[in-house]
């Protein structure tokens, strides 16, 4: 029977303590667990808790300051739009090497809601708005993941000789228009280490994303996913799943965390090895391309003469 | 000169990713992917801070232009992209330019006050209201808002992010209700060891200028000349003191374009270099929408047409940058240049922002210059190709400013807002 991996689940105080700790850093980046999720308690219903931080800023300075530890940064179209949360996604994977992924959620518990007749990117004051629902956060999801995909990383082609740095014609229009109405491209290629990770959070059947054969969603989290969530404290369930998410509640550090986690990774769960792809080490498929019918975004560039 | 001012210059770098000129990503000292490697980004922090620098400044926009022959248009989102280069650097400022029509005021004071946390009080916000019906359609409008419309709501929404970043310190919330927010909460962010991050504003509209002279810590202007860099210099300055802030609490920092070497000659080379190996039509496209009319149709040995050269039709609609478009039309009524003419010599005077070929003495001596002259704090230095040109501004440029007393010998502060109080004070005017 192949043993479950072991992954962390971080609150908003303990995302500060472990990015001020250089100690608990290099214990985080040397622990083969599967990934961490920065900021779970923003979007798995809990009230907010006293501290925390925008989930990509920690991720930014994990993304510098370590080399192996992966991690899910954790977002909501509460009061963020999908064209903004790709930027952050793609960014995070060019920078950690593919370490980071994504976990999106329905709300933010740390946002004020917006207005009630368009309370996800209501707020934002640009008209518009949608219902906070799952339809909501599963097309910002799917969003991302067509933003990611809309510039292929191998068009980036360098030659000196025509002055062509990108085949600008092969990057496409995402013309998205669900919930969101995105026209694209992102700003940033495809990372070279392939998509993003794109994970959903759901503690009940009913938490579920909508059916979907299109569906972005890599990774379960959560009691009715793959990936059951554990109180830092309560032993393991018992039963076969793909890994167990354990989580310290607001008054449990950093330290204790790892140290369980080091006790459990030595007795009956999966090492997986540090460093490499959020990806391959959860042994995901690469998701399929863009329809190649999407329309060019630029003309193909020709080699050029100077003024 | 008398009554020479005290105090040093501030000294940031405009990071335009590789650098300023399109061909930059040419050189056999980059691989073909520098642009979203961390490695070339911890190098650019990491030789900043060796020379002391007081800020490294990102651009930003929520679009793609064609980067077909340039990595200019290809943008990391820079809390990010900073957040990742403040863990390889410990004392450089970091600015990361944010759209105040593009995002949620929420989530971009909450974004930025972490990121400030994270690099221990280092980070500011250029905040910009974003030009180009192209971000739009990424956001699900069929156009951008008129430029009053955009002001309007930047206004607001810098008004709503400050009150949001005083909830961090204070813990209560905010009930803010104005014409395009209603927010009620506030955000649980640690506040920063700069208690939060500085504000940076750039470009040279009315608008712009009233809004910097309100609230901006920073302002990131296009100077060609430097008489009107002292004029607008004063201007800004007493927007301040018409908003009861003293003139020390915002510092103005042109923009300069450079291509430096050892002598004038081989600065005028590597600049003659880097821009033919880069395509013609760019300039002329960056013309075109710098002055609002299409100059591909102007025949290139004439003069610009007249009509050209008036004012801005419609300043709603135009796209291009009001500032950048006073400086240039400025600089060609000087001198009544052919277009190709003024194409070619843009290369060694800038366009928008003024641009400068020479050595690291000769540079040392045109900032000196500006400075005892009350035309700037500091200048925001954009070098041709960063990889080979930030370390002669770091290697050789800085010793000569030491030298001359106008610049620190080591970091005595620690905080993006420390380095700016520690620089020269406002000349009287």
């Amino acid at each position: 029977m192949t043993k479950p991996y072991l992954a962390l689940g971080l609150a908003g105080p303990h995302l500060v303590e472990l990015t001020e700790s250089r100690t608990l850093l290099s214990r985080w980046d040397a622990l083969p667990v599967a990934f961490s999720v920065l900021g779970i308690d923003r979007i798995d219903g809990s009230l907010p808790a006293s501290v925390t931080l925008a989930s990509s800023a920690a991720g930014a300075t994990l993304a510098g300051a370590t080399k192996n530890g992966r991690f899910l940064i954790a977002a909501a179209p509460q009061r963020d739009h999908p064209y903004n949360i790709a930027r952050r996604v793609v960014s995070l994977a060019h920078l950690s090497h593919g370490r980071s992924g994504l976990l999106i959620g329905v709300r933010d518990a740390y946002a004020p809601e917006g207005p009630a007749a368009g309370p996800a990117w209501g707020g934002a004051g640009l008209g518009g708005g949608a219902p906070l629902n799952a339809q909501t956060a599963s097309d910002a999801a799917f969003a991302v993941r067509a933003l990611e995909q809309g510039w292929p990383y191998d068009s980036i082609i360098g030659n000196r000789e025509t002055g062509i740095l990108v085949e600008s014609n092969r990057i496409v229009h995402v013309d998205l228009n669900s919930t969101f109405s995105i026209a694209g491209p992102l700003n940033a290629p495809a990372p070279a280490t392939g998509a993003s990770v794109i994970a959903w959070h759901a503690a009940t059947v009913a938490d579920l994303p909508p059916a979907d054969a299109d569906s972005p969603i890599d990774l379960m989290l959560g009691n009715a996913g793959s990936v059951p969530v554990v109180a830092l404290g309560a032993e393991p369930p018992a039963g076969r799943f793909a890994g167990i998410l354990l989580r310290p509640s607001l008054e449990q550090s950093v330290g204790e965390l790892l140290d369980v986690a080091e006790r459990w990774l030595g007795d009956g769960f999966a090492s997986i090895p540090p460093g490499g792809t959020l990806r391959n080490a959860l042994d995901l498929t690469e998701p399929p391309p863009l329809a190649p019918t999407l329309r060019a975004a630029f003309p193909a560039p020709k080699p050029h003469v100077s003024l | 000169m008398t009554n020479k001012r005290s105090g040093h210059v501030i000294l940031g770098i405009n990071v335009l990713v590789l650098g300023y000129l399109p061909a930059a990503w040419k050189t056999s000292l980059l691989a073909k992917d520098a642009f979203i490697d961390p490695d070339y980004w911890a190098n650019i922090g990491r030789t900043a801070e060796r020379g002391t620098l007081d800020a490294l400044f990102l651009a930003d926009g929520p679009l793609l232009g064609d980067p077909a022959y340039d990595a200019n248009p290809i943008r990391l989102e820079p809390t990010v992209n900073w957040g990742q280069v403040a863990t390889a650097t410990s004392r450089v400022g970091l600015v990361s330019t944010a759209s105040s029509t593009f995002n949620d005021p929420f989530e971009l004071a909450e974004r930025l006050l972490s990121w400030d946390h994270q690099t221990g009080g280092r980070a500011a916000w250029n905040v910009v209201t974003t030009r180009g019906v192209n971000a739009a359609r990424n956001f699900g409008m069929p156009d951008i808002p008129f430029r009053d419309d955009r002001y309007d709501r930047a206004r607001e929404f810098v008004d709503v992010v400050r009150a949001l970043w005083g909830s961090a310190a204070t813990g209560r919330d905010i009930d803010f209700h104005g014409e395009f927010f209603d927010i009620k909460g506030r955000l649980r962010v640690p506040p920063s060891k700069q208690g939060q991050p500085i504000i940076f504003q750039a470009g040279g509209s009315p608008q712009g200028r009233a809004l910097a002279g309100r609230v901006a810590e920073g302002v990131f202007a296009a100077e060609l000349t430097k008489q009107q860099a002292i004029e607008h210099y004063r201007l800004v300055k007493n927007f301040a003191r018409g908003n009861g802030r003293s003139p020390d609490d915002i510092k103005i920092l042109p923009g300069l374009l450079l291509s430096l070497g050892s002598s004038e000659e081989e600065a005028r080379r590597r600049s003659d270099d880097i821009h033919d190996a880069g395509p013609p039509s760019y300039s002329i496209a960056w013309l075109s929408q710098a002055i609002g009319y299409d100059a591909s149709t102007f025949a290139l040995d004439e003069p610009f047409p007249e009509e050209v050269l008036g004012p801005v039709k419609d300043s709603q609609t135009f796209l291009g940058s009001i500032g950048f478009r006073e400086s240039i039309i400025t600089q060609i009524r000087k001198t009544n240049p052919t277009v190709r003419e003024y194409l070619k010599q843009t290369r060694y005077t800038g366009s928008g922002h003024a641009g400068f070929v020479g050595t690291p003495e000769q540079l040392a001596d045109h900032i000196e210059d500006w400075f005892h002259a009350g035309a700037i704090d500091g200048f925001n230095l954009q070098p041709d190709r960063l990889i080979d040109g930030l370390p002669v501004i770091v290697d050789e440029l800085v010793p000569i400013l030491r030298k001359r007393g106008l610049y620190r010998h080591a970091y005595e502060t620690e905080t993006l807002r420390e380095h700016f109080k520690a620089a020269s004070p406002t000349p009287s005017f």
